[in-house]
């Protein structure tokens, strides 16, 4: 029902600001409708309706106004509407971006049918460019936002010991400018698309159709999200720990959460400021990237990058949270180094603000920045390098428990060491010149960020699953799900590397004939990969509506969210616990509980 | 050179990482599990070695690259060699410890599982670690990294100057003397400064031979650089390395801006030549 509102009221706002912008063109003698400027203002005052619709209103803003806020149901409904606990919030982040990522992997389905031969088969040249577009970004808004949205928001707070984020009623306004996203960029789809990839360059994506101004909306409004994410969980890191959490003794998962949000929090603006400058040229005749009139399409590439490459840490830094968590508490073992890891994610945090040119080797930038951006993409080789120790050092003479999770987290450390060693590469100007904008950077992030990440991603999925539905998930589908993926992930991308440095470029509807043969295995194997996420999904749904009832602690693991009943009560904690050592004491003779329920100070 | 390269490498990780694990503070363990976990460290460097010999294997058998052109790029693949033999130790030392401590580790798990060895890593490992971790960073970016930018942009000098521009779907090279050609015809060992653009109003376009493992950006508004010497005759209509590729989206017919290249010794490109003036 809030959802319908939802709906309405989005049309409804939509409806008034075209209609506002409409009148006044009229009376200036302009046309009513003028596609590009009347979607920039009709856009967010239907984004406005939408919030007021979904709950915002009845839950949050009557408040303000002298009005009483509605109480949040407390069965399946309130999934579905406006509602302020961190844990459903985090499922809804969790279904949402599952929902877009099958949506973008189907599309990259077909994009491998068109990919198999040379000729165009299932697209033409435009439907092809906006089938690539569409897959770029939504798995770069599924990749920035999953693990954070889902099990930051989740587990996080459990894990330090609070009853929710510091910021509740943000935290829901910033997922419910999800679906936003997702509609209109699917929407732009329908109505024909864009065709500039998720990178958006000018001045192609000042001259191109009218997709392009959705897209910059809908990311615009993505990156807003990812703000508000990333504000909500540095200060529930800071101020909301139990007593006795000292940062010395938050879980690693904490940490990774913590370095991506500093990230979000601090680049994402640079992105939105760079579609924001777009959609100025394109609509209000501004003048940032047209070199007619004084404009330098470099500028845009600064400032893209300048997030965008810090995204990629945005990514992959609660993914090493998640991952090391997981081998920790299934190797039976201490995190291997846990203060050199936390070093090592706040270093790339650092790092990550300092490297964004080495995507524009090739971009005509000026020859002196060459050596420092080559030099410092380098250095992150080496912070890197630390997480690494740790992962080998966790499972190292442990009681690894292969189960699903273990098997992701294991994945992860092989499919990321490949994508970091073939990163040098293109770190390297004397090889990059070549391999630049090829199947080789194709390969090369599909391994740091899907073998990296969404395997990841998994392994947190099936660790944490018992926890978030209260139920046990199959194990065997679990495990085919596990090795179809993984196999079918290393046919698909390895041979990727080949061709790229044979002399395939990337982002092309169609590839001269000598390419074939690879890219018919490529897209078999694709199409194998596709297929492991039908034993995921069929998975997580008979679990999750009939799965077995799971236990408070089915993994025997030491952290916070394992000490409460599955899936954990309303306010998390009855007391608020109090935190006595470490979270990784497995093994240490005589250590303490990591952490004390009952008899603490009571909740204020 | 490389191999020596890379076996040095691989001694030199191997004896720091060795020493490391060994120096590695643990709690006193009864005599019997010290030497258990001295055997499981024996034989998992010996996998190391193993997984880096194949490693390094794979690496001096693999020929991955298009036909190679010019001395750049024969340049960058010997750097592309290089640095995959710097990483097969790494990839050997990761390989290694998965999959010993997959096959070795397991257990049949549960809630309520015995506890590994409580090793926190706080003693020597990871200080050594970052030695050799940062020592080959290091390395990488001075060789090839450093050297091998600076090696790039050594020679400016060159015997013929070619316009290139890119406009929405096509590429335009621009002779001397006024000759303007829709294929890229270059005479074979001269060296060929190529000043890049796209017209004001257009798009970002890449220039971009793969026979030649360069590649530049055409800028709207700008006109980019780069220097080639095409030191192998070839026609594009038998090998795809031989074409000038756009390698930055650039709308509808991305895919389809490429044109034909063809290294000619010096008689036919006079004879070319003659004929386009002709014309």
């Amino acid at each position: 029902m809030p959802l319908l509102l939802g709906f309405i009221f989005g049309g409804v706002g939509f409806a008034v600001g075209a209609g506002l912008l409409g009148a006044i063109r009229t009376s200036m003698g302009l046309e009513f409708w003028s596609t590009d400027m009347s979607w920039s203002i009709a856009y967010p005052v239907a984004l406005l309706g939408w919030l007021a619709g979904v709950g915002g209103w009845k839950y949050w803003a009557t408040e303000w106004f002298g009005g009483t806020p509605a109480v949040s149901p407390k069965g399946v409904s309130r999934y579905f509407e406006f509602n302020m606990d961190h844990k459903v919030i985090g499922i809804q982040y969790g279904v949402t971006f599952v929902a877009l990522f099958l949506l973008s992997g189907l599309t990259a389905m077909a994009i491998r049918y068109e990919l198999m031969h040379p000729g165009m088969q299932l697209f033409n040249e435009d439907q092809y460019n906006a089938a690539m577009s569409f897959h770029g970004i939504g798995m770069v808004a599924v990749a920035v936002a999953i693990v954070m949205g889902c099990f930051g928001n989740y587990v996080v707070p459990i894990m330090i010991g609070a009853r929710d984020m510091a910021f509740p009623r943000i935290n829901a306004l910033s997922f419910w400018l999800v679906p936003p996203v997702a509609i209109t960029l699917v929407i732009a789809v329908l109505l024909g698309g864009w065709d500039t990839g998720w990178t958006a360059y000018p001045p192609l994506s000042v001259l191109t159709k009218s997709g392009q101004t959705l897209f910059n909306l809908a990311v615009t409004t993505f990156g807003v999200v990812s703000i508000l994410g990333g504000i909500n969980f540095i200060v529930t890191i800071i101020y909301e720990r139990a007593p006795g959490m000292t940062w010395g003794r938050l879980p690693i998962m904490v940490w990774g959460t913590f370095a991506g949000s500093i990230i979000a929090f601090f680049f994402t603006q640079g992105f939105a400021a760079g579609l924001l400058m777009v959609l100025f040229d394109r609509v209000i005749g501004t003048s940032f990237f047209g070199a007619a009139h004084g404009g330098s399409a470099l500028l845009y590439e600064h400032v893209f990058w300048f997030y965008s490459h810090p995204a990629v840490y945005v990514m992959v830094l609660p993914a090493f949270g998640a991952v090391l968590e997981v081998l920790s508490h299934m190797s039976r073992k201490p995190l291997y180094a846990y203060k050199w890891v936390v070093g090592a994610m706040l270093g790339i945090v650092a790092l990550s603000g300092v490297v964004w040119a080495h995507h524009m080797f090739t971009s005509g930038m000026a020859d002196y920045l060459h050596a420092p951006f080559l030099v410092l993409t380098e250095m992150i080789s080496i912070p890197t390098g630390i997480i690494f120790l740790s992962v080998l050092g966790t499972i190292w003479a442990g009681r690894l428990w292969v189960r699903t999770p273990m098997l992701f987290a294991l994945a992860f450390i092989f499919n990321f060491t490949i994508g970091g060693l073939t990163g040098i590469y293109l770190a390297d100007m004397p090889t990059d010149v070549h391999l630049h904008d090829t199947y080789f950077v194709v390969a090369h992030f599909h391994y740091t960020i899907m073998g990296g990440e969404i395997f990841a991603l998994f392994a947190a999925l099936y660790y944490w699953f018992p926890k978030m539905t209260g139920r046990e998930f199959n194990e065997t589908l679990g495990k085919i799900h596990f090795f179809i993926m993984f196999i079918g992930f290393q046919l698909t991308f390895i041979p990727m590397f080949q061709v790229g440095v044979r002399g395939m470029n990337r982002r092309i509807a169609d590839f001269p004939a000598a390419y074939e043969g690879a890219n018919v295995w490529i897209s078999m194997s694709g199409f194998l990969l596709g297929i492991s996420f039908i034993f995921f999904t069929v998975n997580m749904i008979l679990s999750w509506v009939r799965g077995r009832q799971a236990a408070a602690n089915p993994w025997g693991a030491s952290t916070l969210e394992w000490q409460i009943s599955s899936p954990p009560p309303e306010h998390n904690f009855d007391e608020i616990p109090v935190i006595q050592e470490g979270p990784y004491e497995y093994g240490v003779p005589g250590a303490t509980p990591h952490a004390r329920l009952t008899g603490a100070v009571k909740h204020a | 050179m490389a191999v020596i390269v890379a076996v040095v490498v691989t001694a030199i990780v191997g004896i720091l990482g060795a020493g490391a694990l060994l120096l590695d503070r643990r709690p006193p363990a009864p005599a019997g599990e010290q030497n258990g976990m001295n055997r499981h460290l024996a034989v998992a460097a010996i996998l190391w070695v193993i997984f880096t010999a194949l490693s390094l294997a794979g690496a001096v058998a693999m020929d991955p690259f298009p036909t190679g052109a010019a001395p750049e790029a024969a340049f960058s693949d010997h750097a592309f060699r290089l640095m995959t033999y710097m990483g097969a130790p790494i990839l050997g030392l990761v390989l290694a410890g998965l999959v010993y401590s997959v096959l070795t580790f397991r257990s049949v798990g549960g809630a309520d599982a015995e506890d590994g060895p409580p090793m926190k890593g706080t003693g020597m490992v990871p200080k050594v670690w970052l030695g050799a971790t940062t020592a080959l960073a290091v390395t990488v970016m001075v060789s090839p990294g450093l050297t091998g930018l600076a090696e790039m942009r050594a020679d400016r000098t060159s015997d013929m100057t070619i316009k290139m521009t890119g406009q929405r779907w096509s590429w335009t090279a621009d002779y001397p003397g006024g000759i303007t050609s829709d294929e890229l015809v270059l005479p074979v060992n001269k060296r060929v400064k190529f000043e890049v653009t796209a017209p004001e109003g257009d798009v970002l376009h890449s220039f971009w031979v793969p026979a030649f493992r360069n590649k530049i950006d055409a800028v709207p508004g700008m006109t980019t650089v780069t220097y080639i010497t095409p030191n192998r005759i070839g026609d594009g209509k038998d090998d795809v390395a031989y074409r000038v590729q756009c390698a930055e989206l650039c709308g509808l017919m991305h895919a389809r801006m490429a044109m034909n290249v063809r290294v000619v010794d010096a008689a036919e490109y006079d004879k070319w030549l003659a004929g386009k003036v002709k014309k």
